[in-house]
């Protein structure tokens, strides 16, 4: 609210009824609010004061030959049911502050965006988008090993005062999230959500906690009203959001077709970097990140270091040497380590390829779990890589 | 005239004895027969008179009147044909009472006369035998097996009507029964040498062999867990005397076919298809309240293939029988306990697209949660042993090499049997948890593994005894007393989470 201009009280409130209208695309807003205060923009929707570049605007732009009297009738019905004091009310029940295009906080990165939203509305403290910003996605059906990665490059991401930018969905999205709010105190890079729903909407529901431990620590930005339930084709509209925020944008893990891909050409038609994860050629979860690497569109993440040089952040050689904490395996048990190498293997295939008894296996990859070397889930173990190598930075 | 036949009816997979009373007197004629019969029974009416007339008899122009005492449980079923048309032939005067007395029957009858088979023999003899010890049993032919297997002294057989006039009126000798086929058992059809690689699995099976756990494999569809399932009743111990005879009385209440020997002597195996009904898993669905599948395979595997698509009903009724070993089916008028201690052998797939390697499942998250909520909680704590069958690789298909045969493992599961025998209780899988701590000490090394797994929530308190058993079922068969750390591992790389084989995920 701090930006709200202080000649146009209620500006919020106009803003929020003006973009809950049923069709009110980004380029109706764009267009209404570039030609007239937020006030009168709400005015000119609902058929009072003719504005003929807008009406032109809207008949041109009318995909389903829908009278621009008719859209005036429309918004002017949905503004009776949902008058602009209920749009009030709900921007202060979840404390969402509204910014403009030109409002002081406005983030500078989408200032010339040529596909800038005209109204994001914010939860939380919008001043942490001034640091430095990589975007993490991915897959919302990810493996252990690309959740886990997730994880670890997002609090590798936050222990370097970087901000993890992601879309708080399932799998990829929601680990990054955990990964950097895992990481506490001061120089800790808080999360930026960019969400395809209302700021209040929590979607999906099982990231309730994450959303407003969120707002709490960082925040959280969305094109849509508070109340605004999600919609199929919000999501790749929030895309261009979710790049535009990022300096840099790490492609966990996709399948060869996914929203994280939606968010890469995003960032691409930005010249923003894109970086992928490469995974196994058998795992359907990596197929659209190996294939960015193939087409040489992404470069090479295989750890937060990676992020942080892209980022121009570099600091390897800031401290003293790394090392593995790990106790070294026995040489039996290293044999396994390097059969089941960068894929995910079941017991059934150690013991054929060893030759061995399956007590003896299970013993070892027992062993070599405890130790952390690999990383058993449901009948599968990979190999779970240096962990410090993985945060990218000492601590 | 009054005459009265001893007979037998059969509820559940129990027998009841029954007299059938057949009043010939004055009157119009006429037919009624009272003492709660069914509609089978009622219909006998007319299986008995057209048979008596197809034989040469006459049936009495008089009026009739049949009562099946005692007259307070419900009569089912065409069993009581035969003792029907004999009370009618005494009290019609045909045959002469003294030549019954010491008689009691049990047999359908065709319209022609002749006399077929029932289902429940066996538990309907043992029934008379033990209520009657005095009479002899005559049984239709195809019956005398099960009916010689439950009372070894003297069972006499009929076809046909006519040949039973023969030996009632003129005296004439009781047909001899047919040769018993003397069939050697026959040479067992699936082997485990043919199974190949899946080396986890085949341990599997003869851990679950060994000590009665139950065992879920899961896995995408053509690993082979169908082969593997029906390779487990060849690991089992033969049937002891009493659960053959258990056995017997289920299979012969329910109709299957017994050997030749009579007694089932080898473990059933039972496949019921995932749309089996609720009545047809558990038992019920007749006045007779015939076994379900559940009873069915007692003593044996039952082995649900597609464990996720059987109805959620079906699969919560059975979580008591697999608690307790028997059934209880109640119902307004009637009800019965069926055995149905079965080792229970679940199927599925990690997801609803097959799976396999992680990474390589296309369906969509919500599709997975749905398809894993159905197999979910109470039901998974089930199985003692959960293991991932995976596909196996050509050159394992193709490979020379076969595994250790049945026999062979066969060999290593009665003699971990025994040792659980000789510690004087049962399979290890039905030890108490205060039992445990007794027979199967945990050393310090044990003690932590065990930690560990419960801190990092892949145990439950549940869980943990769950692999302490299998793991003193795997020392048993390595013949040790002490369960090592080995053994524990083992166990507890047994006990997958399915929820992240579906996706290989956290």
């Amino acid at each position: 609210m701090s930006a709200a201009a202080p000649d146009d009280p209620g500006r919020d409130a106009y803003l929020a009824a003006l973009c809950a209208l049923p069709g009110m695309t980004t380029a109706r807003r764009r267009l209404l609010l570039a030609r007239h205060p937020a006030r009168q923009a709400l005015g000119v929707a609902c058929g009072d004061g003719a504005d003929p570049i807008f009406t032109e605007h809207l008949r041109a732009h009318s995909r389903d030959r829908v009278e621009p009297r008719d859209w005036f009738a429309r918004w002017r019905a949905h503004l009776a049911m949902h008058p602009v004091e209920e749009s009030q009310d709900s921007l202060t029940a979840c404390a969402a502050s509204v910014l403009v295009r030109g409002d002081i906080g406005y983030p500078a990165s989408l200032d010339d965006d040529p596909d800038a939203p005209p109204v994001l509305f914010v939860r939380g403290d919008p001043s942490v988008l001034n640091g430095r910003r990589a975007g993490v996605v991915g897959t919302r059906s990810a493996t252990s090993a690309g959740l886990r990665w997730a994880t670890d490059v997002g609090r590798g991401l936050a222990e370097a005062d970087v901000r993890v930018v992601s879309g708080l969905a399932r799998g990829v999205d929601a680990a990054a999230h955990r990964g950097a709010l895992a990481v506490s105190g001061s120089g800790s890079g808080p999360p930026v959500a960019v969400v395809a729903s209302g700021p209040d909407v929590v979607y999906p529901r099982e990231n309730a906690a994450l959303w407003s431990q969120v707002v709490e620590r960082g925040v959280l930005v969305s094109e849509h009203p508070p109340g605004t339930e999600p919609t199929s084709h919000a999501f790749p509209q929030r895309n261009r959001i979710l790049a535009a925020l990022s300096e840099v944008v790490v492609v966990v893990e996709s399948r060869v077709s996914g929203g994280s891909l939606i968010t890469v050409r995003h960032a691409i038609e930005r010249d923003i970097g894109v970086l992928a994860v490469p995974g196994s050629v058998a795992s359907r979860a990596s197929e659209g990140t190996n294939r960015l690497l193939r087409d040489g569109v992404a470069g090479v993440a295989l750890d937060a270091t990676d992020v942080l040089v892209a980022l121009g952040l570099d600091s390897r050689r800031a401290e003293g040497r790394r090392f593995d904490p790990r106790p070294r395996p026995a040489p039996g048990d290293q044999t396994l380590i390097d059969l089941i190498g960068g894929d995910a293997v079941s017991i059934d295939e150690l013991v054929l390829r060893t030759g061995g008894e399956v007590v003896d296996i299970a013993v070892r990859l027992g062993r070599l779990e405890r130790d952390g070397w690999v990383l058993r889930s449901g009948g599968w173990f990979v190999v779970q890589p240096d962990p410090e190598a993985m945060h990218g930075v000492n601590r | 005239m009054l005459a009265s036949v001893r007979s037998a009816n059969v509820l559940g997979t129990t027998g009841r004895v029954v007299t059938v009373e057949v009043h010939v007197g004055d009157g119009l004629p006429g037919f009624t027969i009272v003492g709660l019969p069914d509609v089978v029974c009622r219909e006998a009416r007319d299986r008995v008179r057209a048979a008596m007339l197809s034989s040469g008899l006459t049936w009495p122009n008089r009026r009739v009147t049949v009562n099946l005492a005692p007259a307070g449980f419900r009569k089912t079923g065409a069993g009581l044909d035969l003792p029907l048309a004999v009370g009618i032939l005494v009290a019609g005067g045909v045959v002469d009472a003294d030549r019954v007395a010491g008689l009691c029957f049990i047999g359908e009858l065709g319209l022609d006369g002749s006399v077929r088979r029932v289902a429940g023999a066996a538990p309907m003899v043992a029934a008379l035998a033990e209520h009657w010890p005095e009479l002899v049993p005559v049984v239709p032919v195809e019956n005398v097996v099960e009916a010689m297997a439950v009372k070894h002294d003297r069972v006499e057989v009929v076809s046909t009507l006519t040949e039973l006039v023969t030996v009632l009126v003129e005296g004439a000798p009781w047909p001899d029964p047919p040769a018993r086929a003397c069939v050697p058992s026959p040479e067992r059809a699936v082997d485990l040498a043919d199974v190949r690689g899946q080396p986890v699995a085949r341990r599997a099976l003869e851990i679950a062999a060994a000590g009665h756990h139950h065992l879920l494999l899961a896995g995408p569809p053509g690993a082979g867990k169908t082969m593997l399932a029906q390779r487990l009743g060849g690991l089992l111990p033969p049937l002891d005397a009493r659960a053959a005879v258990e056995v017997t009385m289920v299979h012969s209440a329910a109709g299957l076919a017994l050997p030749a020997a009579g007694l089932v002597s080898e473990p059933p195996w039972r496949a019921p298809h995932h749309t089996a009904s609720l009545i047809a898993m558990v038992g019920g669905g007749s006045d007779s309240l015939r076994p379900g599948e559940v009873s069915m395979s007692h003593g044996g595997v039952l082995f649900l293939d597609e464990l996720g698509e059987f109805p959620p009903q079906v699969i919560d009724a059975l979580r008591q029988p697999l608690e307790e070993g028997l059934i209880r089916v109640s119902r307004a008028r009637a009800s019965a306990t069926m055995p149905a201690r079965v080792l229970l052998v679940g199927a599925t797939n990690p997801c609803p697209c097959g799976g396999g390697r992680p990474g390589e499942c296309s369906c969509s998250e919500t599709a997975r949660a749905r398809y894993l909520r159905r197999l979910s909680g109470p039901l998974l704590d089930r199985f003692d042993l959960r293991v991932w069958v995976g596909r196996p690789s050509t050159e394992h298909l193709l490979g020379e090499s076969a595994g250790e045969s049945t026999a062979v493992v066969r060999e290593r599961v009665l003699a971990a049997r025994d040792r659980a025998a000789q510690r004087g209780h049962g399979p290890n899988s039905t030890l108490s948890s205060s039992m445990l701590d007794d027979v199967a000490p945990l050393s310090t090394e044990a003690r932590e593994i065990l930690r560990t797994e419960l801190e990092r929530g892949r145990l439950s308190g549940r869980g943990l005894h769950r692999v302490r058993r299998v793991a003193l079922t795997i020392a048993d068969l390595r013949g040790s007393p002490l369960i090592a750390t080995a053994d524990l591992v083992l166990a507890l790389q047994m006990r997958i989470d399915l929820n992240t084989a579906a996706r290989g995920a956290a």
